[in-house]
């Protein structure tokens, strides 16, 4: 019986050997999305656990990987619902220059929150294109959509990032 | 939306979230088990050296069985 198999079946050092096996990809796709290695960690454990629970409903014919990494997104889109920053940023004046750091670093965090009060599933899928710049089809994949959704979900969170930046007095250099 | 519009949000985002480490520091199993609170079954190391040291004693000692019997 080879090693999906015997996961299917409940076989704990089968789980053991895949945990191994794919832990670090599953960290690595989490911590792209949640950006906080702690959190990440939590995350893989649990996803993990729940990839365990679901062993039945594994085919061992299918990949393994592509499962698991789904299963993390929606993991890892239930985390940001649940800390998604509830109160706006306080406005103001437009165009105004901003050379210095400290202000820089300042903007650089209201970009950051602005981001964070988007709609988990945007934020996913604008994170994964825009800041790892990871290809359409991989995201689709593990978001378990099509491509034209993801591109969607992007021009989507763009669209309400700018709008809000800019009511913000926010200008992106 | 314009492509350099685009460009800079891309750009404003990537400063905003810096590249994150991807590689994972630490193995997860122990934790992983700890959340199914999986527990193995373990003989101490006592337990064995105690079933050696009868074993060896039975068969230096056969007739010591019937005291073994007696107390089982």
């Amino acid at each position: 019986m080879d090693l999906l198999q015997r996961f299917t079946h409940g076989e704990i050092d089968a789980f053991e050997t895949l945990v191994r096996q794919f832990q670090g990809d599953i960290y690595g796709w989490i911590v792209r999305i949640v950006r906080d290695p702690g959190t990440a960690e939590d995350l893989t454990v649990e996803t993990l656990w729940r990839v365990y629970r679901a062993r039945h409903r594994f085919r061992p014919d299918g990949n393994f990987g592509a499962w698991a990494r789904r299963i993390a997104t929606n993991l890892a889109i239930d985390h940001l619902r649940r800390n998604r920053p509830e109160q706006s940023f306080p406005m103001e004046p437009a165009g105004v220059p901003q050379p210095d750091p400290l202000v820089q670093r300042e903007t650089q965090e209201r970009i950051q929150q602005a981001f964070r009060r988007l709609p988990a599933k945007l934020q996913v899928a604008a994170m994964l294109a825009l800041v790892e710049e990871l290809p359409y089809d991989e995201i689709a994949s593990a978001l378990g959509t099509s491509m034209g959704a993801v591109k969607l979900r992007v021009f989507l969170a763009v669209c309400i990032l700018r709008r809000r930046l800019s009511r913000a007095g926010i200008r992106p250099e | 939306m314009t492509e350099p519009d685009d460009r800079q949000l891309r750009d404003a985002l990537k400063q905003s979230f810096p590249p994150v480490k991807t590689e994972l520091r630490r193995d997860l199993w122990s934790d992983v088990l700890r959340r199914l609170d999986y527990h193995p079954i373990r003989v101490p190391w006592y337990d064995w050296a105690l079933v050696g040291l009868s074993a060896a004693m039975l068969l230096a000692f056969p007739r010591l069985f019937l005291v073994f019997a007696y107390h089982l």
